[in-house]
């Protein structure tokens, strides 16, 4: 993304630019910075502060607490424990399902939504689009209706064709939740594909269709490629997104017991918060962080240079 | 098109059954098919909602109005401003802020949220308006798109024009530059306000007093109590319908905006 | 509660007491009212969270106060134990209790022939035939999000889980006993002679009394008012019976209850001590809690309350507080709660839905308890070892 910001704004030295006095530049950044730093960087370095502290205790049963330094004790903590492995492993494995998914889903709207012979264009896109309004809580909400087996009518149409459908079972219910984000943020991901691709001049495809070119072949070969920057930053997206689930199955959790407190790395790191162990969860939420940071950098590296990003 | 179809189908579908629960008396829920009216009874089912509790669905709905509103209001200001620096002034450590501020964008919030807290309390902050609505004005996303619109809507001529008259930088801004950059900073409000109006994690980590949450929060509430509470149950879904659907309405009509700030968030 | 509260302040214009609900999720809330630095003078805390919050500093110590310290005698002893945490200090004055009994629907006994069960074995037989006449028919069901209730079951059968001695816990959660209960109750779950996909008091678990699918309910008396205020039509159909014993010595179990305790950070010890003492030992308070909040008292003043010793017209006029009251002194006033309590409760839940899900066992949620207790302890610096 740095990358991809400084081509932007960067690197042009206009004459207009100005050089004001350095107070002057400081009542433009610092509304911003002060609590930039106050509500982002001081939480980060708190957070890894914490993570390297061990509580201890004076006088026994009921002694004083205290925290003192502990070197790497709470990451080796977090790292052995088998539900912070469980958890990762679980959104691993939703991330890899769901956002290709998502993501695919998206894409193939936005080139039909591109395409000339489609009616109704703006109908789709704003129905495509309007779940982006709903707060993820809400959404699970509304989902959590349609998954019970008591209330749902999708479950009574398919016990119609002779189904029993069981949304909140032990193997369904993650795919359960995976389908509500995708229900939130397809549209949201399809907008962002089809603004570039409304940005693409259309001369570029003349030449392609005088050379016979169908329209699938002009999708693939010169549509997607362009847009491969907003595939991209959507991908990045949505892999913070998914690593930071948290009130998807958490809703859910309230109507199936097949959803542990410790479901996913955010579920385990507040679980373990609320019995008491902060230094605990703040190592869990720094691991959390540094995995997402590698996962989104590594994947805009590794595709900058395929897409010459 | 089909496909088309198809899918549009999935996108409604579950605010459809939204709309048609939110008409039904509560015994309705389970005895009567989801996609289809029964008893309409909507306004009693609206009447209920507001009234429940001492009316704690119009705290919870202002509450997160005021979240929303204030903390997108403030948060385009200060973004605006920093974003705007950061496009038209050249100063030292420039390119090494706007990375800091670029990276923040990939910290996840909900990482934030427990040191958040713990510092909060040692602040006495904890429990308190502020405690949701300090860390919502901050959007380094926002700094990132006023910079990129900023560089594109401000042209130089007009600034250095402002500069000659003898204008002060920050007079500039706002006389000039802001109207500018009016669409843009719609766009950046929207932004906010969405990501603020559809917090939870945050409110749910610093907030035990009810008179606080916003809608999110107050709705997951009492969707855990439904197992117990029946009657909750309609009050949920009239809640979410009452939550969901002027905020569409809102989106919809200003989707303009978000195409211009999806089209700058992605392809510049 | 805020009926009786108002009662007090009517009563006494000096001390003014203001009370507050807060949210429902107790497992859930991060952090308490402590940490925020706007802790009140008094907080209802359950037995088991006592430890659990004492570790945190979260209490004060009453026993300065004279009427505290001489309001021992009051309490049913294991309350005051677990209150004082077996010393001389007043952490909390015990509210009410649970313990627990059998709630049998007397119509479905006799209609298939069976006479009420005295041991769990009789009981399991009982489970036995009621679902082989009957495919649809259980005879209860195992909530596997209920740590609470169960913790209720390992009471009974003696299974102490946790022991302070020498400066360091010594943690059994998963002891000979414990595992007797476990295995029990996962033969049931397999042979599916237990449902296992009702929540406790939940909407769809009266509608499955209600289609008469249920036969008995194993319950504390604080719910007496449940299937009363739930199901009026099985008026007349129900018992209050003893809980089955593990082999045949009376024994019994508490699920649920709680203190009432003194927080740090107050500013009014010696009138909430007066205020405390009242709610939970003065009659006439005792009353109104038990008339409008179905409590049953802790303290033993409580247990002579003229409509605890009455026939209650829901139950066929039985006196059923009779059977609590029996049940109550049968409770093994030596359990000990342990230091991180909820987080091994959140444990165990994980693990019983796992196990009801098919996956694994009560036994293996038991394990996982036990190794939670121990690492738990060890995150707070609580000296710990495993076994006796």
């Amino acid at each position: 993304m740095t990358d991809l910001a400084v081509t932007a704004a960067g690197g042009r030295r206009r004459r207009g630019v100005g050089r004001p006095r350095a107070v002057t530049i400081l009542a433009f950044v610092l509304p911003f910075i002060l609590p930039f730093v106050l509500f982002y960087l001081v939480p980060v370095a708190y957070a890894v502060w914490q993570s390297f502290l061990v509580v201890r205790r004076t006088g026994g049963e009921y002694g004083t607490l205290y925290t003192t330094f502990g070197g790497f004790t709470q990451y080796a903590q977090a790292l052995q424990n088998s539900e912070f492995w469980g958890s990762i492993g679980r959104i691993a494995l939703f991330g890899i399902v769901q956002v290709p998914v998502m993501l695919f889903l998206a894409l193939a709207m936005a080139l039909l939504l591109d395409a000339p012979m489609l009616k109704l264009k703006s109908f789709f896109r704003i129905a495509a689009f309007m779940p982006y309004a709903v707060p993820g809580v809400i959404a699970a909400i509304m989902w959590a209706f349609l998954y019970s087996p008591q209330l749902s009518p999708v479950v009574e149409l398919f016990k119609g064709i002779g189904l029993q459908p069981d949304f909140l079972g032990p193997g369904a219910v993650l795919w359960s939740a995976a389908n509500v984000s995708t229900w939130l943020w397809t549209g949201y991901n399809m907008l962002i594909m089809f603004s570039a691709l409304q940005a693409i001049p259309p001369d570029l495809y003349e030449a392609a269709r005088l050379d016979g070119a169908s329209d699938w072949a002009i999708a693939w070969r010169i549509k997607v490629p362009i847009i491969a920057p907003s595939i991209v930053l959507t991908t990045v997206f949505s892999i913070i997104g998914t690593l930071q689930l948290y009130a998807e199955p958490a809703v859910l959790r309230q109507i199936s017991s097949n959803i542990s407190s410790t479901f996913t790395p955010n579920m385990l790191a507040y679980a373990v918060a609320s019995g008491n162990n902060y230094q605990q969860a703040a190592a869990i939420s720094v691991l959390l962080a540094v995995i997402t940071f590698v996962l989104s950098v590594g994947f805009m590296r590794l595709t900058s240079r395929r897409v010459g990003l | 098109m089909a496909i088309m179809f198809v899918l549009a189908i999935y996108f409604l579908l579950p605010i459809y059954f939204l709309f048609v629960a939110a008409t039904k008396p509560q015994g309705d829920l389970v005895s009567t098919f989801g996609l289809a009216f029964s008893h309409f009874r909507l306004f009693e089912n609206l009447g209920d909602l507001f009234g429940r509790s001492n009316g704690i669905f119009v705290q919870w709905a202002l509450n997160s109005v005021i979240y929303a509103v204030l903390g997108a209001g403030v948060g385009t200001l200060i973004s605006a401003l920093c974003g705007y620096a950061l496009a038209k002034f050249r100063f030292r450590g420039r390119e090494f802020l706007f990375s800091v501020i670029l990276g923040g964008v990939l910290v996840p919030t909900t990482a934030l949220a427990l040191p958040l807290f713990l510092l909060f309390s040692a602040a006495g902050l904890v429990n308190t308006y502020l405690a949701v609505f300090l860390p919502s004005i901050v959007s380094p996303f926002g700094v990132y798109l006023a910079r990129i619109f900023a560089s594109a809507a401000v042209p130089d001529e007009i600034l250095e024009s402002a500069r000659l008259d003898g204008a002060g930088e920050l007079r500039t801004f706002f006389s000039v530059s802001v109207r500018l950059m009016t669409p843009s900073l719609v766009t950046i409000f929207l932004f906010q306000f969405v990501a603020i109006w559809n917090n939870f994690f945050l409110p749910m980590v610093m907030l035990q007093k009810e008179s606080l949450f916003p809608i999110t929060l107050g709705l997951y509430e009492w969707n855990g109590q439904t197992v117990h509470i029946p009657d909750l149950q309609e009050s949920v879904i009239t809640g979410a319908l009452v939550s969901v659907v002027p905020v569409i309405i809102v989106f919809v009509l200003l989707q303009r905006f978000w195409r211009s700030g999806l089209a700058a968030g992605s392809v510049k | 509660m805020d009926q009786v509260v108002a009662l007090w302040n009517k009563e006494n214009p000096n001390i003014q007491v203001q009370t507050k609900n807060i949210a429902n999720d107790q497992y859930g809330a991060i952090g308490n009212a402590l940490k925020a630095g706007t802790a009140p003078d008094l907080a209802q805390v359950g037995y088991d969270e006592l430890p659990d919050q004492r570790t945190q500093g979260a209490f004060v110590d009453a026993s300065a106060c004279a009427d505290a310290v001489a309001a021992k005698s009051k309490f049913v002893p294991w309350t005051w134990a677990q209150s004082s945490f077996g010393g001389t200090g007043v952490f909390a004055i015990p509210q009410d209790t649970g313990p627990m009994a059998l709630y049998v629907r007397s119509d479905i006994f006799s209609q298939h022939g069976l006479s009420i069960p005295k041991t769990w074995d009789e009981y399991a037989d009982d489970a036995q035939k009621l679902h082989a006449a009957d495919p649809n028919l259980t005879i209860t069901f195992f909530d596997p999000n209920n740590a609470e209730w169960f913790n209720g079951l390992l009471w009974q059968a003696k299974a102490k889980m946790y022991d302070y001695s020498g400066d360091t816990w010594h943690v059994t959660v998963n002891s000979a006993q414990s595992k007797q209960v476990a295995d029990y109750w996962q033969k049931l779950i397999s042979a599916k002679l237990v449902r296992t996909d009702l929540a406790n008091t939940s909407t769809p678990m009266y509608a499955a009394y209600e289609k008469n699918q249920i036969a008995t309910y194993v319950g504390a008396a604080w719910g007496y008012g449940n299937f009363r205020d739930n199901l009026p039509d099985q008026a007349g159909k129900w018992t209050v019976v003893p809980m089955p014993t593990w082999n045949g010595s009376a024994a019994s179990g508490d699920w649920g209850g709680s203190t009432v305790a003194f927080m740090k950070g107050g500013q009014h010890l010696y009138e909430a001590v007066k205020f405390n003492l009242w709610l939970n030992s003065d009659p006439e308070a005792l009353a109104l809690s038990n008339k409008v909040g179905g409590l049953y008292p802790a303290a033993t003043a409580g247990l002579q309350l003229p409509q605890l010793s009455q026939g209650v017209p829901y139950y066929n006029n039985q006196k059923i507080f009779d059977v609590f009251a029996d049940s109550s002194k049968q409770v093994d006033t030596s359990f000990t709660w342990g230091p991180t309590q909820k987080a091994v409760n959140v444990a165990l839940q994980d693990a019983m839905a796992k196990a009801t899900a098919g996956n694994g066992t009560l036994t293996d949620a038991l394990a996982t308890a036990q190794s939670t207790a121990l690492s738990s302890m060890k995150a707070q610096a609580i000296p710990a070892v495993a076994g006796n």
